[in-house]
C-alpha cells in the first residue's frame, strides 16, 4: 500500500492497518488450508492402506465405480474453478457486473456438482447396494472421503453466496477484498482435492 | 496522534487497544494473551490434580500384588483417563497454550498474538474437552489405555465415544493455537528481531507449532474414524468387517510420537532461557540449539512405527524406523551438550527455577537413553508392553516435561504475578519431588525387564517389594507437588514484590513491569542483537522509559 498517495494521515493509518492485517489473515488462512490438506491426506492414507490389505479391489461383489459420470461431474467442478478465477480478476479490474455473473456461475456449477454427487450416491445405494457401513473398507473409505469433500463444496457454495451478498452490500472495495481472495483460494483448494480423489477412486 | 504509517516498523502492533472493563471481559472471556496463558495454566493444573489423584489410585492398588483397592474394571478406567488427561489436558495445554501464550508475544516484542479472538476460542475448547473426558466416569470411562487400540476401543461403552470427542476438541484447539503462533512469530516480531536474534523459547514454540498443527490434524482424522465406526458401524478398524486395527496404530502414532515433541520442545525452550540466566553466561551454541529443535520436529514425523515393532510390520519396514529413531538422538544430544557447555565455568545461582532446570537435564537424559534401548528392535520385542516402557515415558514426560513446567513456573511466576515465590518452600518442593520421582519410576525399569506387564490390576508376588517401594515414593513425590501448590497460593498473597527483573534476565519480557501492562509495550523496541550476551549492554533501543532506569538486580535466593 503506497503511503504517499494518501493525504489524510488517519486514512493512511487505516490503509496500513488493512495491509498488515491482510497479511496476517492470508497467512493464517493458508495454514488452515494446510491443516485441511493433512486431514484429507490422513483419510487418503487410511483408504490406500485398507485397499492394500485386500487381495482384490474393488472387493468381490462390488463393481468398479462409473468413471464416465464422475468425469462429467469433475468437468463441472473444474469449470467452476475457471469461473471463480475470472470473478476475482473482474473484481480487481472494477468490473462489478462481470464479477457478479462469474460468481453466480461458480455457485451454480458448485451446486450442480453437489447434485451430481447426490445422484451418484443414490445410484450406488439403490442399484449397486453399496453403503457407508455395509460394504467394508470400500464403502467406508469412498463415502467418507467423497462425503468430506462434498461437505467442503457445500460450505464453499454457502460461503460464495455470502460473499456475493456482502459485495452487493458494499462490504468490499476495489482495494480491500480479502474475503474474495480467501473464497477463491478455498475454492481452488477444493478443486485440487477433487483431482486427487478422482484419481485414486476412479482411475487406479 | 503522530502519523503512525510513517514509522519504521512494529506495524499493527503500534495500535494500542483500550483495556476492556469488567471482570468477565478481563478475566473470563479475555482476548489478552497474558490472561489466556494464565487461564491455560490454571485449568491445566486443575486437571493435573485430578489426574494425580488417579495416579495415586493406581499406586495404592499396586501396593498389594492381589490389588483390591478398586475393581479391575475401575482400574482400567483409572489408568486410561490418567494417561489421556496428563497428555492432552495437562502437559500439552500448559507448555503450548500456557507458556507459549504468556511468554512468546512478550519475548518477540508484540502486543498480542496474531488472532486474539481465535486464541480465546482455542482456550475455551480446552475446559470443555476436559469436562467431557472426566465426566465419562459417570457413564463408564474408556478402558483401553490412553492409546485406545481397536478392537478393545470399539467395544467400550459410550465413555469411549466421549473420549473421542474430547480429544478431538482439544486437538482442534491445539491446531488453531499452532496456526496462531506460527503467524504471530512469522509476522509480529519487533523491528530488528531477525530469526537468529529470537530467544530460544520462541524458537522452541516455532518448532512446536507446526507439530501441533499437522500431527494433531492427523490424530483428528484417526479419532473421527474411530468415532464414526463406533457410532455408525462404518468399518475402518474392525478386521471382521474389512477394516484393520493396525491402521489405527499407524494413524495414532503418526500423531503421538510428534506429540512427545509437542510436550518436550517447549520445555527445551524454557530450560534454554533459565540456564544462561542463572549461569550468567551466554548460551552455548545458540544456533545449534535453535536449529536442532527444527531438526527434531522434522525427523519426529518419520519414526512413528517404532511403537509398532510387535504389530506385524515387515522387517524391511521396521529397520528404517529403528535407524531414524537413533537419528533423533543426534539433535537431542546436541542440545544436551550445549546446555552442559553453557553451565561450564558459569557463575551458577541455584535458585529453585535453576534446580528444576538441572533436574530436567538429568531426568530427561535418562528418559532419552532408555528411549534408545526401546528403539532397538530386538530389545523392544522383549520389553514391549512392560513396565520398562512405563518407566521410560514417565522419565521423559514427568522427569522431562513436568519438571520443566515447574522450572518455568518458578522462573516466570514473578512476571505473571508481580511477586516472588518462596525459595525455601521451593527447595523442599524440588527435593521431595526429585527423590520421590526417582523412587517411583526407576524401579519400573527392572520390573519391566523382569517381565511385569503394564495395565494390570494384579501381578506376580515377586514384584511386590519394588511396587510398594514405588508407591511409597510416589507419596513423597505427591507431597512435594503439594508444596508447590502451597507455595503458589502463599506467594500470591505474601511473596516479596518482584520488580521488573528480579533474575537479571535479558529477554524482552523482563524489561517490562511485573505484571506487564495490558498493551505490553507502549513503544515497540528495536532489537540489535542476541539476548544472551551477559557482558554487553541490553540489545534493545526504545524501551519504555519507566523501565530502563530499573537497577541491575541480584538474583534472589542464590547461595
Ligand atoms: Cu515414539
Amino acid at each position: 500500500m503506497p503511503h504517499g498517495a494518501v493525504a489524510d494521515p488517519d486514512e493512511g493509518q487505516v490503509d496500513q492497518l488493512y495491509a498488515e492485517t491482510r497479511q496476517l489473515r492470508l497467512q493464517g488462512f493458508l495454514l488452515f488450508l494446510v491443516s485441511d490438506v493433512v486431514l484429507f491426506s490422513s483419510f487418503i492414507f487410511a483408504y490406500l492402506y485398507l485397499r492394500n490389505t485386500l487381495p482384490a479391489w474393488p472387493p468381490p461383489g462390488i463393481n468398479r465405480l462409473d468413471v464416465g459420470f464422475a468425469a462429467f461431474n469433475s468437468v463441472v467442478l473444474f469449470g467452476s474453478g475457471v469461473t471463480m478465477h475470472y470473478a476475482l480478476e473482474s473484481w480487481k479490474h472494477g468490473k462489478f457486473a462481470r464479477y457478479a455473473n462469474f460468481l453466480i456461475a461458480t455457485i451454480v456449477l458448485g451446486a450442480a456438482f453437489l447434485a451430481g454427487q447426490g445422484y451418484e450416491y443414490t445410484n450406488l445405494y439403490m442399484r449397486e447396494h453399496v453403503s457407508w457401513s455395509g460394504s467394508g473398507a470400500f464403502g467406508a473409505s469412498f463415502f467418507t472421503l467423497t462425503g468430506m469433500h462434498g461437505f467442503h463444496v457445500f460450505v464453499g457454495v454457502c460461503y460464495l453466496t455470502v460473499l456475493l451478498l456482502q459485495s452487493c452490500a458494499g462490504v468490499y472495495t476495489k482495494e480491500k477484498y480479502f474475503g474474495l481472495t480467501a473464497g477463491t483460494l478455498y475454492w481452488h483448494f477444493v478443486d485440487v482435492i477433487w483431482v486427487v480423489l478422482f484419481s485414486i477412486f476412479y482411475l487406479i | 496522534m503522530a502519523v503512525q504509517a510513517a514509522h519504521a516498523g512494529g506495524g499493527i502492533a503500534d495500535h494500542i487497544h483500550p483495556e476492556p472493563q469488567g471482570f468477565i471481559r478481563r478475566y473470563v472471556f479475555s482476548i489478552d494473551h497474558k490472561i489466556i496463558g494464565i487461564q491455560y495454566m490454571i485449568t491445566g493444573f486443575v486437571f493435573f490434580i485430578l489426574s494425580g489423584l488417579l495416579a495415586e489410585t493406581i499406586r495404592v492398588q499396586l501396593m498389594n500384588h492381589a490389588g483390591g483397592f478398586v475393581s479391575n474394571d475401575t482400574y482400567n478406567e483409572v489408568y486410561t483417563v490418567h494417561g489421556s488427561a496428563m497428555v492432552w489436558l495437562v502437559i500439552i495445554p500448559i507448555v503450548t497454550g500456557g507458556f507459549g501464550n504468556f511468554v512468546m508475544p512478550l519475548q518477540i516484542g508484540a502486543r498480542d498474538v496474531a488472532f486474539p479472538w481465535l486464541n480465546m476460542l482455542s482456550f475455551w475448547m480446552f475446559p470443555v474437552a476436559g469436562l467431557l473426558l472426566f465426566s465419562s466416569f459417570l457413564v463408564g470411562a474408556p478402558v483401553a489405555g490412553w492409546t485406545e487400540y481397536p478392537p478393545i476401543s470399539l467395544e467400550g461403552g459410550v465413555g469411549t465415544s466421549m473420549w473421542c470427542a474430547a480429544i478431538f476438541l482439544i486437538g482442534v484447539s491445539s491446531t488453531l493455537t499452532g496456526i496462531n503462533f506460527i503467524v504471530t512469530i512469522m509476522q509480529m516480531r519487533a523491528p530488528g528481531m531477525t530469526f537468529t536474534r529470537m530467544p530460544l523459547f520462541v524458537w522452541a514454540q516455532l518448532a512446536t507449532a507446526p507439530l501441533s498443527m499437522v500431527a494433531t490434524t492427523a490424530l483428528a482424522a484417526a479419532l473421527a474414524a474411530l468415532f464414526i465406526e463406533r457410532q455408525f458401524g462404518v468399518p475402518f478398524y474392525d478386521p471382521t468387517k474389512g477394516g484393520s486395527p493396525v491402521l489405527w496404530q499407524h494413524m495414532f502414532w503418526f500423531y503421538s510420537h510428534p506429540a512427545v515433541y509437542i510436550m518436550v520442545l517447549p520445555v527445551f525452550g524454557i530450560v534454554s532461557e533459565i540456564l544462561p540466566t542463572f549461569s550468567r553466561k551466554p548460551i552455548f551454541g545458540y544456533k545449534m540449539i535453535a536449529f536442532s529443535s527444527m531438526a527434531i520436529a522434522l525427523v519426529g514425523f518419520m519414526v512413528w512405527a517404532h511403537h509398532m515393532f510387535t504389530s506385524g510390520l515387515a522387517p524391511y519396514l521396521q529397520l528404517p524406523f529403528m535407524i531414524l529413531t537413533y537419528v533423533v538422538a543426534v539433535p537431542t544430544g546436541v542440545k544436551i551438550f550445549s546446555w552442559l557447555a553453557t553451565l561450564w565455568g558459569g557463575k551458577i545461582h541455584l535458585t529453585t527455577a535453576m534446580l528444576f532446570a538441572l533436574g530436567f537435564l538429568a531426568l530427561f537424559t535418562l528418559g532419552g537413553i532408555t528411549g534408545i534401548f526401546l528403539a532397538a528392535i530386538p530389545y523392544d520385542l522383549h520389553i514391549h508392553g512392560t513396565y520398562f516402557v512405563v518407566g521410560h515415558f514417565h522419565y521423559v514426560l514427568v522427569g522431562g516435561s513436568l519438571t520443566g513446567i515447574f522450572a518455568g513456573i518458578y522462573y516466570w511466576f514473578p512476571k505473571m504475578s508481580g511477586r516472588m515465590m518462596n525459595e525455601t518452600l521451593g527447595k523442599w518442593n524440588f527435593a521431595l519431588f526429585f527423590i520421590g520421582f526417582n523412587g517411583t519410576f526407576l524401579p519400573m525399569h527392572w520390573l519391566g525387564i523382569l517381565g511385569m506387564p503394564r495395565w494390570v490390576p494384579q501381578y506376580d508376588p515377586q514384584f511386590e517389594f519394588w511396587n510398594r517401594f514405588a508407591s511409597v515414593s510416589s507419596f513423597v513425590m505427591t507431597f512435594g507437588i503439594l508444596l508447590f501448590f502451597v507455595n503458589v497460593i502463599w506467594s500470591l498473597r505474601n511473596g516479596k514484590k518482584a520488580g521488573a527483573n528480579p533474575w537479571g534476565a535479558r529477554t524482552l519480557e523482563w524489561q517490562l513491569p511485573s505484571p506487564p501492562h495490558y498493551y505490553n509495550f507502549k513503544h515497540i523496541p528495536n532489537v540489535y542483537g542476541l539476548p544472551y550476551d551477559f557482558s554487553l549492554p541490553l540489545p534493545y533501543k526504545g524501551l519504555d522509559e519507566e523501565l530502563t532506569d530499573s537497577p541491575a538486580p541480584v538474583p534472589a535466593g542464590s547461595h
